[in-house]
């Protein structure tokens, strides 16, 4: 990327779909921007990983990522993203976040962010948490007469929501009826 | 400090800042380096092991010839020649009185600050410490104090030479039980060549009363030290075990390979502390000790506790992942640890959570401090199994960069295979901002200060887990290794 230049991007993996997913970003010049993003849905027997290399080559930079991945059924689903600051890369900001949800017994999450980084005059940070819809929340809807069913919906859209905020109408649309 | 004139400061272009840096001069009692079924023979026949000891040792050895060294760590580890080193070194024991301790290595130990003259400290006349050591010089263990105390209770704490001796069944039943022989290439190695370490057992509803400390200290050029760990809480017993280590600056590296295995029974608590102070080699990253460990602790039983608390400042590499199965139901376990590394130190440490049982807990609290051209690397593993119902694991980890020219890196993985649990991670990576810093030295603290008190302010959540004694020792060495870091 050149100076100056930001890059918005947005994945999204619909249920029924099994494929590694390769991606690297490098931020080359000073005072670039990158903020990545992403959902994955697994069902069934889904085997779905995302391998996110972001590299910060120059100074300046700043990056984000937001992961949001649900697995359910027999499902497996793998992030390994990275954040790399090189040497020299001052003034470098980098947030990283992945959350999952694990909606059945026999399905399985795995998260790696990682942090490498080689400069000191950095703010890098990352999260990563791994859990399953709330049960108060879903009894303060069920109490209120909505079904179980909705609830649940309701549960799995907000918790998407960050992500599907960046997308065009048709695709939310698509997504939430996956749901 | 004083310096007796049978200490030799070794090491050339090292300075004076790591002060444990000497050699002493005790006779010692080498076997032939290099590494075959003979040497292990050899050891084995030395220590008068009996012959089920010496089949798990060929054992050991036959698998760890098949296996290559690991290559995963963050780290750039030189090529270690396993056939240069001696893999047994004893200071000669006086056979007529072999309850007498030889002078020279009593003062390596004064000089240390490890008590073993347990008579001196009842009477007052060293500072009243209430710590139980077991000393453990090159290979061996050269003593045990406060023994008779301990096992009025019924605990044995004894170095491992000894439990083989006394004790066959108990070390033969626990042994390798949570790390087994071919677990990794340096368990491997270990579980072949061991000379010598502690064991403890705490009896059913024991809480043991005094601090129990393992002192382990590389002397001898040339060796390595393959010490071994076995620690034993049965049934609602309690303990708090704490691990030191030192050795002279040498302008070559020496290797250190330990296991510590940990067996927590039901309703057992037992807190394992550990200050590491390894040489760390020298300014241009010349020599140091490679300490390449694995140390592992199970909770067996129901309701069983387990805690970690590390200060890692020395060794020119440390490969060190304190972990913890939590197999019984509702049993907990926790991490903290402060890696420091400075000149050319390199670090790849961390933990492993695995959690079977259900309601399972741990926390994972990890600082990582590196400046100068140091690397430091914090690696996890937190795995969730399908039968961890309830499950809950809390992790942070975060490093402190000082200077441009070292790395903090953050290589988390958190595996989970059931719904009912949650395992959350953060980690944050930034340097001593220039605001706080300016804050301290407008207030008449000048920078030096100001970051060893801002360091100290990171570290102290860990700190203040260390027992009082080793946390007092922990704050010296951090202030200490931060000397000259900036400027």
């Amino acid at each position: 990327m050149l100076p100056g230049e930001a890059l918005r991007l947005t994945f999204v993996k619909l249920p029924g779909l099994s494929v590694p997913v390769e991606t690297e970003v490098l931020l080359a010049q000073c005072g670039c921007e990158a903020d990545v993003a992403g959902l994955y849905l697994c069902e069934g027997d889904d085997r779905f990983s995302l391998k996110l290399n972001l590299r910060h080559e120059a100074g300046e930079c700043r990056s984000r990522q937001l992961f949001k991945g649900m697995a359910s059924g027999n499902a497996r689903a793998l992030f390994d993203g990275r954040v790399y600051v090189a040497h020299g890369a001052q003034k470098t900001v980098a947030l990283q976040e992945n959350h999952s949800l694990l909606l059945d017994a026999a399905a399985s999450v795995e998260s790696r962010p990682q942090l490498e980084i080689y400069a000191d005059d950095v703010e890098c940070s990352h999260g990563a948490t791994v859990g399953s819809l709330d049960a108060q929340q879903q009894f303060y809807m069920q109490s209120r007469g909505i079904p179980r069913e909705e609830a649940l919906r309701l549960q799995k859209i907000s918790f998407l929501s960050p992500v599907l905020e960046r997308l065009p109408e048709s695709l939310v649309n698509e997504v939430v009826s996956r749901l | 400090m004083q310096s007796a004139k049978n200490d030799i400061p070794v090491g050339t272009a090292a300075g004076s800042d790591y002060k444990e840096g000497f050699v002493t001069q005790v006779e010692q009692d080498f076997v032939p380096k290099g590494l075959s079924e003979e040497i292990i023979r050899t050891i084995s026949a030395r220590k008068g092991e009996p012959q089920w000891l010496l089949d798990f040792r060929l054992d050991a050895f036959r698998r760890w010839q098949k296996m290559t060294p690991p290559t995963w760590g963050h780290l750039e580890l030189p090529e270690i020649d396993f056939q240069e080193i001696i893999y047994y070194a004893a200071p000669k024991r006086d056979e007529d009185r072999p309850t007498e301790i030889d002078p020279a290595l009593m003062e390596t130990f004064d000089k240390l600050g490890i008590p073993l003259h347990e008579r001196e400290v009842l009477a007052g006349v060293k500072p009243k410490s209430n710590v139980a050591v077991d000393a453990v010089f090159d290979s061996v263990s050269v003593a045990t104090t406060f023994r008779k105390t301990l096992s009025e209770k019924g605990i044995i704490f004894c170095s491992f030479s000894e439990a083989v001796r006394e004790h066959p069944d108990l070390v033969r039943r626990y042994l390798a039980s949570v790390v087994p022989a071919g677990d990794n290439f340096y368990a491997a190695l270990n579980s072949a060549v061991f000379s010598d370490g502690s064991f403890c057992y705490i009896p059913k509803g024991v809480k043991c009363p005094m601090d129990l400390s393992s002192y382990f200290r590389i002397n001898a050029s040339g060796t390595g030290q393959f010490e071994r760990t076995l620690i034993i809480a049965d049934e609602a017993s309690s303990l708090s075990y704490m691990e030191g280590c030192t050795a002279p600056m040498r302008d070559e590296h020496q290797l250190h390979a330990a296991v510590v295995e940990i067996i927590v029974e039901k309703d057992a608590d037992v807190r394992y502390s550990t200050v590491q102070n390894w040489y760390p080699g020298d300014a241009q990253g010349r020599g140091g000790i490679l300490n390449l460990v694995t140390k592992r602790g199970i909770c067996r039983g129901e309701g069983s506790h387990l805690s970690w608390t590390q200060v890692e400042t020395g060794s020119a590499i440390t490969w060190k992942y304190p972990s913890t199965i939590l197999k019984g139901d509702n049993s907990s376990s926790e991490f903290y640890s402060v890696a420091m590394t400075g000149h050319y130190q390199q670090a790849d440490t961390g933990t492993k959570m695995i959690h079977l049982g259900r309601n399972t807990r741990s926390r994972i609290i990890s600082k990582g401090i590196s400046s100068g051209h140091s690397q430091n690397s914090y690696r996890g593993l937190v795995h969730i199994g399908a039968g961890a119902e309830g499950a809950r694991n809390y992790s942070q980890c975060d490093s402190l960069l000082i200077g441009s020219d070292c790395g903090a890196h953050t290589f988390p993985v958190i595996r989970s295979a059931n719904p009912a649990a949650t395992v959350e991670h953060e980690a944050t990576t930034s340097k001593i901002s220039e605001q706080q810093l300016f804050y301290c030295n407008q207030r008449g603290i000048p920078p030096e200060d100001a970051v060893a008190l801002i360091v100290g302010g990171y570290a102290r959540e860990v700190l203040q887990r260390l027992p009082m004694e080793f946390a007092v020792e922990a704050q010296k060495l951090l202030s200490l290794s931060l000397e000259g870091a900036i400027g």
